[in-house]
């Protein structure tokens, strides 16, 4: 290379630098998630980061408001016979899809049959649905087998929810995840595009038709200020940070506790807390192993562990956890404080004792973690320490969550594992409440409770029934709770409209820059 | 030589078969499948056998391999399990941004490290020579997520010259312009590749400048300059060449932390992230990918060392 081809080079570098301060586009909300979400198809996933894409294209017959009580999105309002088994739903008129065509009830009865049948969380309700069918364009009639509580919740809740698509997708679907040309839907923003590794991107749907009343929550009226909203996976927190201060982000997620006080403190920087803990769940193996069936033993666990230093060091500051040992966080209905105080009591020699007494003679427990949740990780490593402190054998198994999902659905491979759920609008949809769910606990007390819990429709009555099922679940300990953790995201200062904290996924209809 | 290079080509076969194999048993063996992750928390047993079904990864493992490389034979690569389009299409959108990417890491390598590791032969034991070579050995060691959240920090958030991450492809709106958003990444990732390279062309320079015409072009009394550029570098291209192949070979597939701090959507992060969601079909081909081109670029450079070097001969 001779002299004269350097210079040039150097030129044509130079002209890159010149161009580096060009425009950037108006009115596109950019959020830097930390991935990609598996699919939009709502009906199937339970993923967060899906959901709080997905809310924007699809929406649901209810939603919830700020207080977290179901309210109607695309019913109207609906009817229930003296017995409670059969409900009558009218729909709201003139509600269009992405695709022109009116939403009508043959739309709604295909999409719940869909979802009763393959949808992630459908079976709950389907147990009890003898029959969904259209009673008239816009009417649709639904009837139980026995009276089911919590009809409205599930039926509220998007994530593994029934999302309404038109009857020409959805008839035929089954299990698998609809494909994204697929993706139509009756919400403020339709699909535009799914560039992978580079971003999701909604635009506005001007033939939108919105519910009425004030916005609340998730209810009443949606607004799509914004042309388009471009979800961008920008795995590595630093950049998510960087970038929203350095403008080229308006809205970044899952932003680490140990940035929390900077954050807070940065006048460019926005933090909004999540107003929907999750929490941290170790579940224990009920089908086999050396804690099937040993209750004694499993409360000996849970008596070793103090909570409060995990929280510290794998959450960071004070206001972004809480020490609540119960399933529901303080100030929601379904907050009790029944068999809490065997939450976190880290009574090494007590539990010692115990589990002496459980006839633990000290062989290895299996314990899994996987790495790609740090808090997990940190959470399991304290955990193990205080566990050996009191003369437990933790054999602490480390994989990649992908290994770990396929090893838990074995019971041989494993006494305990670590995941964590998110946050729920009923206790029904908790993941020990499932029979199926890893760890498999289907005793006869608990199964006695359910059907008593789903079978009443009066709310202090089953607010009742939950306290005494969060007893039993302290007493034989099929998943011990780790504690609430408050994750917070963090936004550009010009954004308007988002209010102090988010419900359980950040919504952008409404908002605007 | 165009014998030559149908000779090299043609070899290349039974490596492409050994290393597809070895992939696709290695991917097979990593616990963990795709269908219950695609299928989430919530599915029984029988959906998660429903789908592998479906996905056709229920087969032997042989079988399934000769299928995958009978569909690569038509030109065909599969379907990505996670994204649901075709992994040509996937892997063509990530080698967009890995390949520019690597361009313009080795325009700056060029730049920067050939000039200075000359001028630290040149001067060799001289100040000059320390301060080149102390800061060479400086920029090896600095981990690019330091540096490049550093950069960022500097040219992004505090001085606001540059797009801190993302790349958006040429053909989206800002078309050339959209090249800014890979300058941090190319100098984060040129750091420690283009010290490599003055090391490089020092050592080499100064082996070739004890050979005996160098000495006679000295004894003929010629300026230092010329001696440096047409007598040693020239001759000291030979090894500095494969190392450039081997550099810009590497670049591509392996930037995986680069892409990850400045999020671009390139061929190692779309690798690290596949084999998280185990989606078989996009692993097996960026690896094919990968494996051709490093034979690609083994290739141009020996075909290089012809050019530069006429006592070589190709046979």
């Amino acid at each position: 290379m001779t002299i004269t081809s350097w210079l040039k080079t150097a030129t044509a570098a130079g002209a890159f630098l010149a161009i580096a301060g060009a425009a950037q586009a108006e009115g596109v909300l950019r959020y830097a998630t930390v991935g990609e979400p598996p699919t939009l198809d709502q009906q199937v996933v339970t993923s967060d980061l899906a959901t709080t894409i997905a809310q924007h294209v699809f929406e649901g017959l209810y939603t919830f408001d700020s207080s977290n009580s179901p309210v109607p999105l695309l019913a109207a309002g609906e009817t229930i016979s003296e017995d409670g088994k059969t409900i009558t739903i009218a729909l709201r008129e003139g509600v269009k899809f992405h695709n022109g065509q009116d939403m009508t009830s043959a739309d709604v009865v295909a999409s719940l049959k869909r979802w009763g049948e393959f949808g992630s969380r459908g079976g709950l309700l389907f147990e009890h649905v003898e029959s969904v069918e259209a009673t008239g364009d816009h009417e649709i009639r639904i009837t139980l087998s026995a009276p089911f509580g919590p009809w409205k919740n599930l039926m509220a809740f998007l994530n593994g929810g029934p999302a309404i698509y038109p009857a020409s997708i959805v008839e035929g679907a089954g299990k698998e995840p609809l494909s994204p040309e697929n993706y139509i839907g009756t919400g403020p923003y339709s699909f535009n595009a799914w560039e992978a590794n580079r971003y999701v991107e909604l635009v506005r749907f001007d033939d939108y038709v919105s519910p009425e009343g004030e916005a609340d929550g998730y209810g009443g009226e949606r607004v799509a200020e914004f042309d388009a909203l471009r979800f961008i996976p920008v795995p590595d927190v630093g950049t998510r940070v960087s970038g929203l201060r350095a403008g080229d982000y308006d809205y970044a997620e899952s932003i680490p506790g140990d940035l929390f006080a900077e954050l807070e403190g940065d006048p460019n920087v926005n933090t909004i807390l999540n107003g929907g803990p999750l929490f941290g769940l170790v579940f224990m193996n009920s089908s086999a192993g050396p804690l099937a069936e040993n209750y004694a033993l499993r409360r000996a666990i849970q008596q070793a562990i103090d909570k409060v230093p995990a929280l510290q060091i794998a959450i960071g500051p004070e206001g972004l956890w809480r020490s609540n040992g119960s399933f529901l966080p303080e100030g929601n209905v379904w907050y009790t404080e029944a068999g809490t105080e065997a939450f976190s009591q880290g009574d090494a020699e007590g539990a010692r004792a115990a589990a002496e007494a459980a006839g633990y003679t000290g062989e290895p427990i299996k314990f899994m973690v996987s790495t790609n949740y740090p808090f997990h990780y940190d959470t399991a490593i304290v955990y193990t320490k205080q566990l050996a402190q009191a003369g437990f054998n933790i054999d602490l198994q480390v994989y990649d969550w992908a290994t770990l999902i396929e090893k838990r659905s074995q019971p041989d491979q494993w006494d305990m594992f670590f995941t964590h759920h998110g946050f729920v609008p009923d206790p029904i949809l908790i993941s020990v409440m499932n029979d199926n769910y890893p760890g498999w606990w289907a005793t006869p007390e608990k199964a006695e409770l359910k059907a008593a819990f789903t079978a009443s429709s009066d709310p202090a009555e089953r607010v009742d029934i939950w306290s005494q099922i969060q007893e039993l679940i302290y007493e034989q300990v099929p998943t011990m709770k780790t504690g609430d953790v408050y994750t917070y995201n963090i936004a550009s200062p010009e954004l308007d409209g988002l209010g102090e904290a988010t419900l359980i996924w950040p919504h952008f209809w409404n908002v605007s820059k | 030589m165009l014998f030559y290079t149908i000779k090299r080509l043609l070899a290349l076969i039974p490596t492409l078969l050994a290393a597809t194999m070895l992939v696709f048993l290695f991917v097979h063996l990593i616990p963990g499948d795709p269908a219950s992750i695609l299928l989430g928390d919530t599915a029984t047993p029988e959906e998660v056998a429903a789908l592998t079904r479906e996905l056709g990864l229920d087969e032997p493992l042989w079988t399934q391999y000769l299928i995958w490389l009978g569909n690569v034979l038509q030109g065909d690569l599969g379907t990505s399990v996670f994204f649901g389009t075709p992994v040509l299409t996937v892997i063509a959108d990530g080698a967009e941004t890995s390949i520019l990417l690597a361009t313009m890491t080795m325009v700056w390598i060029v730049l920067f490290g050939v000039p200075i590791g000359i001028v630290s032969a040149m001067n060799k034991g001289r100040w000059i020579d320390q301060i080149t070579s102390g800061g060479a050995m400086l920029f090896a060691s600095i981990p690019t997520f330091w540096l490049g959240l550093y950069l960022i920090l500097l040219f992004a958030v505090g001085l606001g010259w540059l797009p801190s991450s993302g790349f958006p492809s040429l053909t989206d709106t800002g078309g050339v312009t959209n090249l800014r958003y890979l300058i941090l990444p190319s100098l984060t990732l040129a750091a420690p590749n283009a010290a490599l390279i003055i090391r490089l062309v020092r050592a080499s320079m100064l082996d070739v400048s004890r050979e005996d015409h160098v000495r006679t072009a000295r004894a003929k009394g010629l300026r230092p300059s010329r001696v440096a550029i047409r007598h040693i570098f020239r001759n000291a291209l030979i090894s500095v060449t494969a190392a450039f192949g081997f550099t810009f070979a590497a670049l591509v597939s392996e930037a995986v932390v680069t892409e990850t701090v400045f999020s671009l959507p390139g061929i190692g992060r779309l690798v690290v992230q596949s084999i998280l969601r185990r989606d078989y079909p996009v692993i097996q081909g960026v690896i094919l990918v990968i494996v051709v081109l490093y034979m690609f670029i083994n290739l141009l450079v020996d075909l290089a060392y012809a050019r530069l070097d006429p006592r070589i001969s190709l046979k």
